[in-house]
C-alpha cells in the first residue's frame, strides 16, 4: 500500500519532518547569549513525525487544539515560520502580537490553538467540532496531547461528550513516556493512553514505529472514517524528545532518563531514517531539487 | 400604576423571552446544560425552547463542568454563540480552570484577533435550606478576572435587555440569577431590546444617601428606601448591573451630591464589590460626611438551619437601621 505514495506526498513528508526540526534548531542555536527570546519553550526535536504526516491531511478549515509542545503541530496546519519567530521575539507582528510565547501560540488565520494548562485545549476541539456540524461543515478538530495531559479528568469528560454527541474529532496522543521529568511508570497503572479510551466506545491505533509511510496510510485511513462517521477516532503515536523538557538548554544532566534509552531514540531518529529510505531509492535526490 | 396595555412578565419568563428573541435574532445561538431541556426547566426559564427548535439548539449534557465549559468555549471560538446554564453557581467551581486559564484571556492573548462570545447562565443565593454548597453568590470571585463581563440583572425588564446584550455580545459573560428574583413582576417591553453593559443605572434619585447595589439586593435596598422616604431620608439608588467592568462616574457625581455612601451586597464583605468600589471611592479623594458603609453577609457559610438563615441573610430593616446611623449628626 505504502508504495502507492505519490512523490508530491514523500516530498511534502520530507520537507516538514527537515523544517520542524531545523526551525527549532535554529532556535536552540539563536537563543542564546543574545536572550532576546524571552519565553519559556518547549520544543519538540525528536517528535516530527505526527506533525510532518498530519499536514498532508488538513485544510484551513480543520482546526488543531495541540497542548504546549505545539511548534511542530503550528508549522504543519501552515503556519508562518516568521510569525512564529517574531511572537518568541515578543514583537506585535508575531502570531499573537508577542502576547503569548511559545507556550500558548495560536493564529487564526490558519485555526491553530495552544495551551500549557495541560488539557482544556483538547476539550475545546470538541465543542469546535460541534460547530463544524452546527454550521454543515465537512471539516473536522484535531485535539493534540501527550501522556501527562491525559491524566487529567476533563480529558474523560471530554472523550464521553465526543463520542456520545457523535463529533468529528481526531484525537492524537504523542507520548513520550514523560511528564517533566517524571516517567509514565510513576504515574500509571497502563502506560498505554489508549487503554483509558477503549471504554468511550471510540476507536483507537496505536503506532510504535518511525515510519512515515505507514503512518500516512493509517491516518488517510483514520480521517476520512471520521468524516464519513462523524465519529471521534483516537491515535496514539510513541515517540521521545531529544530536547530538554523546556529548553533551550539540555536537562539529562539531571539523570531522569537512562542513556541507552536516549541512544535508542536517537537511532530511531524519524527524519535520519526517512532520509536514509529516500536516498536508498535515489528518490533524495529529485527531494533535494524540488525543496 | 395598573395599566392595561402594559405587559407584566416574571424574571423567568423575560429570560426566556430574551432566549427565545436571541435565538430568532441569531442562528448561531443555543443552549446547553445539565437537565436543561427537562423537567425544572431552569426556574421555567426554557420551557418550550426544545419544543420550538430542536434538540441542535438545546440539549442536556451529561454532570461535565469542566468539559461543558471548554465546549462552549470551543463552539464561540467557531462562531456559535453558546449560552451554558448551571442550576446553582456553585458547581462552577468545577470550571474554574476553564475561565481562569482559557475564556477570561482568550481574547487577550489573541492580540484580540479572537473573540469568545459565550454566556454562562448560573443561578446564585437563597432558597430555604440549600446551606452551604448550595447558595452561595460567587460574583466577586469572578469580577476579579479580566476579560469577562459579570452581569446581575435586578428586575424582569434589566434581565431581558441585559441577557439580549449579553448574548450579543462578543466577550465571555457570567449571567447570574439570584433566585428570589425569578417570581418578580415588572411591566416588559415585548421587542427585543439591550441595555449598555457597562452602565450603571440610578433607581432611585434622592439627596441625603448613596446606596449602590446589584441583583437581588436592589430590590432590598427599594424596600428600605421606601421607609426611608417615610422618614423624609432621600436616596439616590444605583443598581450596578455589571459588576466587573461599570463606568463609576454615576457613582462618583452621586455621593459628590449626598456625601454618604452604603453598599448593599448580597454575599461576603471580604474581598467583594463594596471593597471594591470604597477602595475607588477613597482613591478619588472625594469627601464624604461620614466613613462609608455596607451591609453584606457574614464571612462565614450560608447555614442550612432556618434559624440561622434569618440570622444570615440581611432585610430591608437592616438596610433602614444603617441608613438612619449615617444620617446622624
Amino acid at each position: 500500500m505504502t508504495k502507492n505514495l505519490k512523490y508530491k506526498n514523500k516530498i511534502k513528508i520530507y520537507y516538514y519532518l527537515k523544517l520542524i526540526r531545523e526551525t527549532q534548531n535554529q532556535i536552540i542555536e539563536r537563543y542564546h547569549p543574545a536572550d532576546k527570546m524571552r519565553c519559556p519553550m518547549h520544543f519538540c526535536t525528536g517528535q516530527e513525525l505526527m506533525p510532518s504526516v498530519l499536514n498532508q491531511f488538513l485544510k484551513k478549515d480543520d482546526a488543531i487544539y495541540s497542548h504546549h509542545r505545539s511548534h511542530g503541530f503550528y508549522l504543519a496546519k501552515g503556519g508562518s515560520v516568521k510569525k512564529m519567530i517574531a511572537e518568541f521575539y515578543g514583537k506585535n507582528t508575531g502570531t499573537n502580537g508577542g502576547l503569548a510565547g511559545s507556550q500558548e501560540l495560536s493564529d487564526t488565520n490558519v485555526n491553530f490553538y495552544s495551551g500549557t494548562i495541560l488539557s482544556g485545549a483538547l476539550s475545546m476541539a470538541v465543542g469546535d467540532a460541534y460547530a463544524k456540524i452546527y454550521k454543515n461543515k465537512k471539516s473536522i478538530s484535531v485535539a493534540v496531547i501527550g501522556d501527562g495531559g491525559m491524566e487529567e479528568g476533563i480529558v474523560y469528560e471530554s472523550l464521553n461528550l465526543a463520542s456520545k454527541m457523535k463529533l468529528p474529532v481526531l484525537f492524537i496522543c504523542e507520548n513520550n513516556s514523560y511528564s517533566t521529568h517524571t516517567h509514565l511508570r510513576e504515574r500509571v497503572i497502563n502506560p498505554k493512553a489508549y487503554s483509558k479510551v477503549i471504554p468511550f466506545d471510540i476507536k483507537c491505533s496505536y503506532v510504535n514505529h518511525q515510519n512515515p509511510e505507514k503512518l500516512y496510510v493509517k491516518l488517510d485511513k483514520i480521517i476520512k472514517e471520521i468524516k464519513k462517521t462523524k465519529k471521534p477516532q483516537f491515535i496514539e503515536i510513541q515517540t521521545y524528545r531529544f530536547n530538554g523538557h523546556v529548553g533551550p538548554e539540555g536537562d539529562d544532566h539531571f539523570n531522569y532518563r537512562p542513556k541507552n534509552e536516549i541512544e535508542n531514540w536517537k537511532r530511531k531518529d524519524p527524519l535520519i531514517l526517512y532520509k536514509k529510505s529516500l536516498s536508498k531509492k535515489l528518490e533524495i535526490l529529485k527531494i533535494l531539487i524540488l525543496v | 400604576m395598573k395599566n392595561k396595555t402594559q405587559r407584566i412578565l416574571t424574571f423567568a419568563q423575560s429570560i426566556k423571552e430574551a432566549q427565545m428573541q436571541a435565538f430568532k435574532l441569531d442562528k448561531n445561538v443555543f443552549i446547553f446544560g445539565q437537565a436543561v431541556d427537562k423537567t425544572g426547566h431552569v426556574f421555567h426559564t426554557t420551557e418550550g425552547i426544545l419544543k420550538k427548535y430542536g434538540k441542535k439548539r438545546i440539549f442536556d449534557t451529561p454532570n461535565s463542568e469542566q468539559a461543558e465549559t471548554m465546549f462552549a468555549a470551543g463552539a464561540a471560538n467557531y462562531g456559535l454563540r453558546p449560552i451554558l446554564i448551571h442550576h446553582r453557581v456553585d458547581f462552577m467551581a468545577y470550571s474554574f480552570d476553564q475561565l481562569i486559564n482559557w475564556i477570561s484571556l482568550w481574547s487577550f492573548k489573541s492580540s484580540g484577533k479572537s473573540s469568545m462570545p459565550l454566556v454562562i447562565r448560573a443561578i446564585i443565593g437563597r432558597g430555604w435550606g440549600q446551606g452551604p454548597q448550595h447558595a452561595k453568590t460567587l460574583h466577586s470571585m469572578f469580577s476579579y478576572l479580566p476579560g469577562l463581563k459579570v452581569i446581575m440583572p435586578s428586575s424582569p425588564s434589566e434581565a431581558k435587555g441585559l441577557l439580549l446584550s449579553s448574548i450579543m455580545s462578543n466577550d465571555p459573560v457570567i449571567f447570574l440569577e439570584y433566585r428570589a428574583l425569578y417570581n418578580t413582576k415588572e411591566h416588559v417591553p415585548e421587542r427585543p431590546y439591550f441595555i449598555d453593559l457597562n452602565e450603571p443605572r440610578k433607581r432611585l434619585s434622592g439627596k441625603d444617601i448613596t446606596i449602590v447595589s446589584m441583583g437581588a439586593s436592589v430590590l432590598t435596598s427599594i424596600q428600605a428606601v421606601e421607609i426611608l422616604n417615610k422618614k423624609s431620608i432621600g436616596v439616590d439608588l444605583i443598581d450596578l448591573r455589571n459588576i466587573s467592568s461599570f463606568n463609576i462616574s454615576k457613582i462618583f457625581s452621586s455621593i459628590r451630591k449626598t456625601k454618604r455612601l452604603l453598599i448593599v451586597e448580597d454575599g461576603w464583605s471580604s474581598g467583594s464589590i463594596s471593597s471594591e468600589i470604597i477602595t475607588r471611592v477613597m482613591e478619588s479623594g472625594i469627601k464624604l460626611r461620614k466613613p462609608p458603609q455596607r451591609v453584606c453577609w457574614p464571612n462565614s457559610h450560608v447555614p442550612m438551619s432556618s434559624q440561622l438563615e434569618k440570622d444570615f441573610y440581611f432585610d430591608s430593616k437592616d438596610i433602614f437601621k444603617v441608613c438612619v446611623k449615617l444620617m446622624k449628626a
